[in-house]
């Protein structure tokens, strides 16, 4: 029994934990910390070829500069990393993959120094054939990104193909699909696609490396969203014992997958461990146009997808084709294609199921975790396509979706039965609240207005066994501090927690303390990612606070010979109302208490908690069923109006509504937080966003010049955000996770009102303004259809797609 | 490279700084330990390194120090009296425009700046005054919603310390 009061439990609007050091600006990040002088600075010498033997690395030049200590190359540290598939090496050996991988690193007393002497590096390359284009590299292997992929270690729900560009290949054979299709009053075939776009955080990545030379120990401070996912992949990367490896994880400026799982650690600890370096810590700062360059993005995607509809308007079978351009490393990449096909059916109920998913390697940089996972490249294109089927067969898009919804006891794609949600209610709220079936007149003159709607959802492609722990520690004042190795990057779990530690002790929010991720004091937590933090590390942290109340509750009681019931905490107080008793809680927390024998008993108090998901079944590799693939599903939708100039091809947003089902809400403030800000992002990747390459592979926009991500001007009039609470069963409070669910749905709700408002469907996204305007253009000649495959010089797709 | 000085006040402090010649204004600030401001981008393209330099807002990545000699700069730290917040830091906490906080200390000095202008800012000063600062977590409604209330709080039409809670 619980018997706690507390004025700032879950569900509470409270100011977020850090926010007062941020505006303060006095919390540091990894770029703020001090090491003093003995600190070195590693630079790195980037591939200037996308494909390309190497032939030699000439540094003498560059060992000549100033402050040069020690210029290292890839075969110095050949080590191979990887979360899910080891094929990841910090530099290049022998070959380079993708124009900006590293080559060499020059280390240095100074950034200056080591900058300058990069530029004196002199390598030579023998050009090979580069293959940009993912559908020619899955169809043709006529360029090999990685010839050694048989040789790669891999986790084993993971299938790569060897002799091929296939580092995943996921499948769904669900029903009979070909009979559905034969079956259909109605058959339809789109083609979709999204190039890879960027993370765009503000902070750039930061990582120091010590290792101390004695002992062989290894400190890493790094900007990283999963301190002990970093420790996991370099520990096996280097086969080093897990113990001697500590991972300090300083706050992180924004996220959003790109700092999940490995990133520069591996490069920077190639300078600290050298030999002449041991000892030294050394700082690896990645400046702006080099992380756009040479680091994780969202995975380019080619979408075909096939919808077989019944006389009544029902879906009845669908046969996907998902191609996920994982660049030259699908490591992580390789799992978001995962999460994808295990939502191959979206929020659909459809009985017939025929789904590839596929990761293929090219010459680009690697594609890896981005807020939504592959959800939003798919949710981008498949709802787009059950738009034009609505409007093909004159249904209207809100009945034709309500009347597909996977509800409660049907299965999803990978056999599962869906659990309660509110959909069919969010839907309804969000066709209300923009009139979305209403046409309107246009507020600026001349433009064309338009509405539209689409769907979210999500399910956490977590491996079966993701972990969480939590320590809680009750202070000599009565306050308590929480390690939870989730990092807060925004996001505002640490208020989520402390919100759940008052809840479950009855301390004021206030006196609650969240603390940034360490591996040497922290339990272990598997990731920051999957918008996992408040249900699985929240079940751990729920637990813990429980553990901790119930060994205070206990020492209470024999201190005052009450049973146990009679005892409650009340916002920090201690109090049995039975016989008058209140005391606050002070040291005898920490050297116990006195009991009426005479006798101390307790002393320090802490609880401990951890959370593994408990009836996960990875699907069968041939079928893709199980009968629990995945936790459960956070389900949305989201509605937009907007406008376009029909002059310039500019879209404004004038308003946006975005709904979730998030089963309870912990943090109000960080719901709406993360509502805002991922309609935005979804927006920005929708209407701006695309890694732009020449013809040779050398990125066009390396910086936020040429990448353009919204600014405050591109955000829309009015995000009206609401939430729904249908519990979860396996959960803390029965909330579901909803950080990266508000980027799925604004791009493809935003390109069905595009389509309102001028019958055009355009098929590529980002809805760019010179797309758009040439959409239109195309429009006025009796177009319906537009789009542009980015590789404009590889014209294998457009052969490609006729084959299929 | 030869080293140099330049004398410049930060926060109310008079300092001088040893520096190079291509040493920008945020490198310069940085090492002194004013690490409020942020590389973001170091090309003038995100306002996470804003200072208010001489009473105007500036990306302190495009400016050399020495262009600094003799300057007065401000930045978030400096906004504090008392130990107290200054409204437009209190603003941006109650209306929760502040995530990852990365990009906040250069929308706090830009917001502090455009107001001692334009007390009143209409929504659209504000998105001219904020377009140089880029926020990848917000949303940026939060702190359009944070600018509008500092300048309640400065013309004392509201309070600061109070969250906006949603029915
Ligand atoms: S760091 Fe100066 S504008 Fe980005
Ligand atoms: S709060 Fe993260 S960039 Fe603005």
């Amino acid at each position: 029994m619980k018997t706690i009061k507390t004025k700032t439990g879950i569900g509470k609007w409270l100011p977020r934990k850090y926010d007062l050091q941020k505006a303060e600006g006095t919390l540091q990040f990894a770029d703020d910390l001090r090491f003093g002088p003995e600190l070195l600075h590693a630079s790195v010498v980037r591939s200037s070829v996308a494909h390309g033997e190497i032939i030699d690395i000439d540094y003498s030049e560059a060992l000549k500069m100033p402050g040069v200590l020690k210029v290292i190359v890839g075969e110095d540290f050949p080590y191979h990393f990887g979360l899910y598939l080891k094929d990841r090496t910090p530099m290049a050996i022998g070959r380079t993959r993708y124009m900006g991988e590293p080559v060499a690193l020059v280390v240095a007393e100074t950034e200056e120094d080591a900058k300058e002497a990069v530029k004196k590096v002199k390598v030579t390359y023998k050009e090979l054939e580069p293959v940009f284009d993912p559908v020619k590299a899955a169809t043709t292997n006529s360029v090999l990104v990685h010839p050694d992929l048989h040789k790669y270690d891999h986790v084993d729900f993971i299938t790569p193909q060897p002799n091929t560009n296939i580092a995943n290949w996921f499948r769904i054979r669900k029903g009979d699909t070909e009979a559905a299709f034969k079956n259909a009053a109605h058959v339809f075939e789109e083609t979709i696609t999204c190039p890879q776009i960027a993370h765009g955080f503000i902070e750039t990545f930061c990582s120091i490396c010590k290792q101390d030379p004695g002992s062989g120990e290894i400190t890493i401070w790094t900007s990283a969203q999963s301190a002990f996912t970093v420790r996991d992949i370099i520990a096996k990367g280097i086969n080093y014992p897990l113990h001697k490896i500590r991972v300090i994880a300083p706050p992180v400026g924004g996220g959003f997958g790109g700092k999940a799982g490995m990133t520069v650690e591996a490069l920077c600890l190639a300078a600290a461990m050298d030999e002449d370096l041991k000892g030294r810590p050394v700082k690896l700062f990645i400046p702006r146009e080099e992380v756009l360059l040479s680091s994780w993005v969202r995975q380019g995607f080619v979408a075909r997808i096939e919808l077989a509809v019944d006389e009544d308007g029902l879906m009845q079978g669908i046969r996907n084709t998902f191609w996920f351009d994982t660049g030259i490393s699908a490591e992580y990449g390789a799992n978001p294609v995962r999460s994808a096909r295990y939502t191959s059916m979206g929020a659909y109920n459809i009985p017939n199921v025929w789904a590839d998913c596929y990761a293929v390697y090219t010459n680009k940089p690697f594609g890896g975790a981005y807020r939504g996972f592959g959800l939003p490249e798919l949710m981008s294109a498949l709802e787009v396509v059950v738009d034009i089927v609505a409007h093909k067969l004159k249904i209207d898009p809100v009945e034709f979706r309500k009347k597909n919804l996977l509800m409660k006891g049907q299965t999803t794609c990978t056999g599962m039965p869906m659990h309660d949600h509110a959909l069919d209610k969010i839907i309804d709220k969000v066709a209300k609240k923009i009139d979305v079936l209403k046409e309107e007149p246009p507020i600026r003159k001349g433009w064309k207005r338009g509405k539209g709607i689409a769907l979210a959802i999500k399910a956490p492609a977590i491996p079966a066994d993701a972990s969480s722990s939590a320590i809680v520690k009750l202070n000599g004042d009565g306050t308590v501090e929480v390690l939870a190795a989730t990092m807060d990057m925004g996001q505002g779990t640490y208020s989520a927690f402390a919100q759940i530690v008052s809840e479950e002790l009855g301390i004021p929010y206030d006196w609650i303390k969240v603390y940034y991720p360490d591996t040497q004091s922290h339990p272990y937590d598997w990731q920051t990612a999957a918008s996992r933090s408040c249900w699985s590390m929240g079940m751990a942290v729920k637990r813990a606070a429980s553990e901790l109340r119930e060994k205070l509750l206990a020492l209470f009681a024999e201190y005052w010979q009450t049973p146990v019931e009679n005892i409650s905490i009340e916002y920090g107080v201690v109090k049995c109302h039975k016989l008058g008793k209140s005391e606050r809680i002070d040291e005898r927390v920490q050297n116990g208490f006195k009991m009426p024998d005479g006798i101390l008993k307790g002393g320090p108090i802490i609880g401990t908690g951890s959370f593994t998901p408990p009836d996960l079944l990875y699907p069968d590799p041939d079928t893709g069923q199980s009968p629990k693939s995945v936790t459960h599903f956070t389900l949305g939708a989201v509605g937009v109006d907007m406008e376009v100039d029909p002059a310039t091809g500019r879209i404004i947003i004038n308003k946006v509504c975005a709904g979730y089902d998030v089963g309870k809400a912990i943090t109000p403030i960080n719901i709406k937080g993360q509502i805002e800000g991922g309609t935005v992002q979804g927006l920005s990747a929708c209407l701006m966003e695309g890694m732009t390459y020449d013809e040779h592979g050398k990125l066009l926009t390396p910086d936020f010049t040429d990448y353009k991500i919204a600014t405050i001007k591109d955000a829309p009039g009015e995000i009206d955000a609401f939430w729904e609470e249908t519990p979860e069963e396996i959960s803390p409070y029965g909330n579901r996770g909803v950080g990266e669910h508000s980027m799925i749905a604004p791009a493809p709700a935003t390109n069905n009102a595009l389509f309102r408002a001028t019958g055009m469907r355009i098929h590529s996204y980002p809805l760019s303004r010179e797309r758009v305007y040439k959409a239109l253009k195309a429009k006025e000649k009796g177009e319906t259809d537009f789009w542009e495959w980015p590789y404009a010089l590889d014209l294998a797709y457009e052969r490609a797609k006729k084959e299929w | 490279m030869k080293d140099k000085y330049v004398t410049l006040t930060i926060n109310g402090r008079k300092t001088t700084l040893v520096v190079e010649d291509r040493t920008t204004l945020l490198t310069a600030l940085r090492e002194y330990g004013v690490t409020s401001l942020k590389r973001g981008c170091e090309e003038g393209e995100c306002g996470a390194c804003t200072v208010i330099m001489n009473g105007l807002p500036q990306k302190s990545c495009l400016i050399l120090v020495r262009e600094a000699e003799g300057a007065e700069i401000l930045t978030v730290e400096g906004l504090i009296k008392k130990g107290r917040l200054h409204p437009v830091q209190q603003a941006f906490i109650d209306e929760g425009a502040i995530q990852c906080g990365y990009c906040t200390p250069g929308m706090v000095m830009t917001t502090y700046a455009l107001l001692s202008k334009n007390p009143s800012p209409e929504e659209e000063e504000i998105r001219e005054a904020l377009s140089g600062n880029i926020c990848r977590c917000t949303g940026y409604l939060s702190i359009i919603r944070a600018v509008k209330k500092s300048a309640d709080i400065l013309s004392g039409k509201a309070k600061g310390g109070e969250l906006r809670e949603d029915d």
